[in-house]
């Protein structure tokens, strides 16, 4: 026995990883062996440290493997391999410039297999590599360390999220940043800083904060990387998201069951089964979580003024800065985001843009398009009137080409829709004129701003523009001028849709009773939302559900709501009996007082709006309104992304617009409407050709191609397509006989045919 | 009309294309010219024709880099025998080609080479080198030998206690006292021989299953190799010990100590610009140092492999034996030096 032993390890002599795998077995048995290993790693090492850039690896077993050996198997002696870790980090520290580079890698993943037996720890491993990252010249060996440095964060905040280490290493990009601001190395904290972002890794304030000093930094491209990820940083998480929600939904259980049910049985595929039962569960599991707050970068600003003015200062104003044009569109987008988004007050901003807004300025639909942005109901009118005028006078002219008249109004537009009182009548007016142009687009952008501002400020207007509704509205003095600084009164967003819906909801319940759809009683109403709202509450809370006194508070609450409603029911009523009587002879039979469905749209608009604030200030919110209110509201954001037009007043169109422009930012597109200034780029091209023709990812014939949707479908094939794959030896027999047929023959073959395709076919459809 | 058609067919005769025939050279043309001349002799102006080949000194300097940096396994052997030859027939006073600064460096990691004959050359050139400038090289030369004395491969280790056998000839003081020469050297013998034990576990069973180490043949030698090392580092020098009893000098005592050191770096052992160094590392220049650090660290093991291979009897015993007879005296004394301190 112990014969044997000993000559089976004569091999191990040149065969390390042979050894490795014995030592990770039995680590006692062969502490010895791998004491002289050790050994030799040491002298290795001591040669190489004497000469680092003359040592060569020559010989049978190289430094290298023997670090990759030690490495290994460092966790089953620790005490031997004490001083291993800080020898390749003072390795690694002095010499990364001069080693050869696989000797380089081979430390690196050393170092980070170490991390992962847990014998050094993530910050002492990123403390390591992350200046050596910074330092390096070798291309390679920085795109390995930003690697390992990523990958090194994601797996020790993968179980909970690891602040302390997060708070290190951020400290260390901050410092790296703020340490040097004009040097080119601050591009990593960045690099950084933007993936773990993507990954949401990294979601707090001091991720944005480095970001912030990114953009401030001196260098080009660190500007450039910190404004981008202002700018983009939250789209690409979201796509990310969607691409891995979308992965994870791709199986199919009800198919893979039956698969498993009809193929042969085997320990593999009960198993591939189970599995993906099991992930199915945790999606399902993980979706029915609650969704991580994520707030935009921009929101997680601690001084977007003070940000802002650095950042437009420092960047645009100052005349040293080295940015190129492209460079200082980004600053200037950036800036002007943040302008509109956090309504900030930067006012040399404005008559900064005035010397761009030229149709010759390169890409000035992207400077009109950062002015419009820039825009927001606090900015004094005075500081945009002039340069509205400049627009108009630049761009705007019988002479110019149509596009450039465009782009103009459209900016103009885009500029009044965030501040409508930064035009005057004259200008309006002549605006306006030019929906009497030939040009589409012109005509297009014009008409926007008449429908704008018969909205916002219709007496600007001709009389003959103003449209019915406003000069009703005018005349009976319902719409009024918005002052400067005048803020509407705010609502929650769809709440008019949960209001719809309950009373839907209600409308529907009436009728299972077998009462009358339109009941107006009062008691009734009251049961039917007590009910209502206990129900709210039952999913939310047991406890709660089973107190006494929640059912009493409930009652008195529904009450108060219904009193309200009364009152607001005789409102309207009274105010159009007011109104001209154009609108009462169109509709007579809506006179009848308490109904809500059949009034005029206008009025029933109005209604709306006040019963918002009535739903929202009169009644609590159960959690399962909100969870309504929520699919609600995702609903109506779907069916307006279709397209579908619903029949909203305008100034929820309005309202609408002017939403968009808060959190989604303005692109030179929008500005150029219709049509293009300059020439659209060869993917451009491509995108619009393959719009609308779907994947299509060989050149088959179009046959071919639905043919493999079906087949991919699990669908059969139709019998004409059967016919045609038919064996052609199995066709002669009939095609030989039909030529020797009889006329009677042919005639019953016909008449049969016929009567067939009567049928419907030869099973026939008829009584199905 | 006639002259006319004969006109023509005179101008198309100077444009007629010539027939090319596969197998012959192409017709010259009418305008060529024969370029070709013949002379008695020829003068190149640019071009120098020395006669003398390469001068002896390049060519050492090219064979030592084919020694140290060719990948063929036979040219390295040949490109060494001729450094050999070239030394060996070198009368006695003539400096060498190239300082020994140069060559060790190039080939000390040829100690590790992987082929047998690479090394015994590499030895024979080593033995022409001059004794007096090895010291200074004992350190780099000790690493290597460190390197090969734990290396995978037996051959490489037995020839490596052939490189520290050298070394211990030549420069004996050198070597027992450099920065690691002496703690690290023995702890290589120790893992060498499979004396070593784990710093940390606690061992279960005495049975070693070293895979190397007790090498038959070459147990012996590591033997007698670690007893003339000892030997160096544990007995008194001999010019040390004439100096103490040197009374030739009578009113100046200790005069060498207080002279210009003739050694390179005499103040190697205060470490004053390099990085510090660990217990293993340090320089043991004094005699009680080395004993007591020996004493620590290695004694027993040394003691128990000792006895061991003394109950094997045989060569091994016998080399056990000097080993042992080099051990008393080396430690004899340091009990008592132990006891005035």
């Amino acid at each position: 026995m112990g014969k044997k032993r000993v000559g089976a390890l004569e091999k191990v002599d040149a065969d390390l990883p042979n050894l490795q795998y014995k030592i990770r077995r039995d680590p006692k048995s062969y502490s010895e062996d791998f004491l002289n290993q050790y050994g030799q790693y040491q002298s290795q090492r001591d040669i190489f440290l004497a000469s680092p850039t003359t040592a060569t690896s020559t010989g049978i077993v190289s430094f290298r493997d023997l670090i990759d050996f030690v490495a290994h198997v460092a966790d089953c002696f620790p005490e031997d391999t004490a001083s291993f870790p800080s020898d390749l980090k003072t390795i690694l520290t002095l010499h990364h410039a001069s080693l050869e580079s696989e000797l380089r890698e081979k430390i690196v993943g050393s170092l980070v297999l170490l991390r992962r037996k847990e014998i050094i720890d993530s910050a002492e491993l990123l403390n390591t590599l992350f200046p050596i990252l910074v330092a390096t010249p070798s291309k390679t060996l920085r795109a390995l360390l930003f690697q390992k440095i990523l990958s090194d964060l994601r797996t020790s905040n993968s179980k909970s999220v690891n602040h302390r280490l997060n708070k290190t290493i951020q400290t260390a990009l901050f410092n790296l940043l703020t340490s040097d601001r004009a040097s080119a190395k601050g591009i990593w904290a960045v690099k950084i800083t933007r993936e773990l972002w993507k990954r949401q890794i990294w979601t707090d304030a001091k991720a944005v904060e480095i970001m912030k000093e990114a953009a401030l930094a001196d260098n080009e491209k660190v500007i450039g990387g910190g404004v981008r990820f202002f700018l983009g940083g939250d789209k690409e998480r979201e796509e990310l998201e969607d691409e891995s929600s979308d992965e994870e939904a791709g199986i199919d259980i009800g198919k893979l069951k039956h698969q498993a049910g009809i193929n042969k049985k085997s320990r593999k595929t009960k198993k591939s089964l189970e599995e993906a039962v099991k992930k199915v569960k945790k999606t399902e599991k993980k979706k029915n979580q609650p969704h991580p707050l994520n707030f935009s970068a921009l929101h997680l600003l601690h001084d977007p003024q003070g940000f802002a003015d650095t950042l437009f200062s420092k960047h645009l104003q100052n005349s040293k800065s080295k940015l190129n044009l492209e460079q200082k569109l980004l600053v200037l987008q950036l800036v002007s985001r943040l302008v509109g988004l956090h309504k900030l007050t930067v006012i040399s901003l404005y008559s900064y843009f005035i010397k761009y807004l030229t149709p010759r300025q390169p890409s000035v639909t992207t400077f009109l398009a950062c002015l419009a942005q820039a825009t927001h109901s606090l900015v004094p009118p005075d500081a945009l009137e002039p340069l509205v005028q400049k627009i108009a006078n630049e761009f705007v002219s019988e002479a110019s080409a149509s596009e450039v008249a465009s782009a103009g109004l459209n900016a103009i537009r885009e500029i009044c829709v965030r501040q409508p009182l930064a035009m005057n009548e004259t200008l309006l007016q002549d605006l306006v004129m030019y929906r009497k142009s030939k040009d589409k687009g012109t005509v297009m952008a014009a008409k926007g701003l008449l429908s704008l501002y018969r909205e916002v400020g219709a007496d600007l207007l001709k009389k003959r523009d103003r449209g019915k509704t406003a000069t009703m509205g005018l005349k009976s003095g319902n719409i009024k001028e918005r002052r400067f600084g005048e803020e509407e009164v705010g609502g929650i967003e769809g709440l008019e849709l949960l209001e719809e819906w309950k009373a839907e909801e209600r409308k529907r319940k009436r009728a299972e009773k077998g009462l009358p759809e339109l009941g107006s009683d009062e008691s009734d109403e009251d049961e039917d939302g007590d009910e209502e709202e206990t129900k709210g509450w039952e999913n939310w809370d047991a406890e709660s559900d089973a107190s006494s006194d929640s059912g009493g508070w409930i009652n008195v609450e529904s009450d108060a709501e219904i009193e309200i409603s009364d009152s607001e029911d005789e409102k309207p009523a009274v105010k159009k009996a007011k109104l001209d009587p154009l609108a009462t002879k169109s509709k007579p039979e809506s006179e009848t007082p308490g109904n809500d469905e059949e009034k005029e749209n206008a009025d029933k608009d109005k209604a709306r709006e006040q019963k918002i604030s009535k739903l929202a200030t009169t009644k609590i919110l159960t959690p399962a309104d909100l969870a309504k209110l929520q699919e609600l509201r995702l609903q109506a954001s779907v069916s307006k992304a279709m397209g579908k037009s619903n029949s909203k007043s305008q100034s929820q169109r309005l309202k609408e617009l002017a939403d968009r422009h808060a959190d989604d930012p303005l692109t030179a597109e929008q500005i150029e409407g219709l049509s293009k200034l300059r020439k659209s780029t060869r993917e451009e091209k491509i995108a619009l050709a393959r719009e609308g023709k779907g994947e299509r990812g060989e050149h088959k014939s179009t046959q071919a191609l639905r043919r493999q949707k079906k087949d991919a479908e699990g669908k059969s094939t139709t019998n004409k397509e059967k016919s045609r794959k038919k064996n052609f030896m199995m066709t002669l027999g009939k095609a030989k006989f039909k030529q020797k047929r009889s006329l009677t023959q042919t005639r019953r073959v016909l008449k049969g045919h016929i009567e067939r395709s009567k049928r419907g076919g030869k099973r026939g459809n008829v009584g199905m | 009309m006639g002259s006319s058609a004969r006109k023509k067919k005179e101008k198309k005769k100077d444009f007629q294309k010539t027939k090319l025939k596969v197998g012959k050279t192409k017709a010259k043309p009418d305008n060529f010219t024969d370029t070709s001349f013949k002379a008695k002799s020829i003068v190149v102006n640019q071009q120098s024709l020395a006669t003398s080949a390469p001068s002896s000194s390049s060519q050492f300097a090219h064979y030592l880099s084919l020694a140290s940096s060719s990948r063929s396994d036979t040219q390295r052997r040949d490109a060494l025998s001729y450094l050999t030859s070239q030394l060996s027939s070198a009368p006695v006073n003539r400096p060498l080609p190239l300082p020994t600064s140069i060559l060790l460096p190039k080939l000390l990691p040829l100690i590790l080479d992987g082929s047998s004959s690479v090394r015994t050359q590499l030895l024979k050139f080593l033995r022409l080198l001059p004794a007096s400038d090895i010291g200074d090289h004992a350190e780099s030369a000790l690493l290597y030998a460190r390197a090969g004395m734990t290396h995978l491969a037996a051959e490489i280790r037995t020839d490596a206690l052939a490189i520290l056998e050298w070394l211990l000839e030549v420069a004996k003081e050198d070597v027992v006292s450099c920065p690691g020469g002496w703690v690290k050297t023995l702890k290589s013998f120790t893992s060498m021989m499979g004396w070593a034990s784990s710093s940390g576990s606690t061992k279960w069973t005495s049975a070693s299953k070293a895979s190397f180490g007790k090498a038959g043949k070459a147990f012996p030698r590591q033997l007698l190799v670690l007893a003339q090392f000892l030997k160096a580092g544990l007995m008194e020098s001999e010019d040390i010990r004439e100096m103490k009893i040197g009374g030739a000098l009578f009113p100046l005592v200790n005069m060498e100590r207080h002279m210009i050191p003739t050694r390179s770096n005499a103040f190697a052992h205060l470490n004053l610009f390099g990085s510090s160094r660990d217990e293993e590392g340090e320089m043991y220049i004094d005699r009680e140092d080395r004993q007591r650090v020996f004493q620590m660290l290695f004694q027993p093991a040394v003691e128990v492999g000792m006895a061991n291979a003394k109950k094997e009897g045989g060569e091994a015993g016998r080399a056990a034996a000097v080993l042992a007879k080099v051990l008393n005296e080396g430690m004899a004394d340091y009990s008592d030096v132990d006891d005035t301190q």
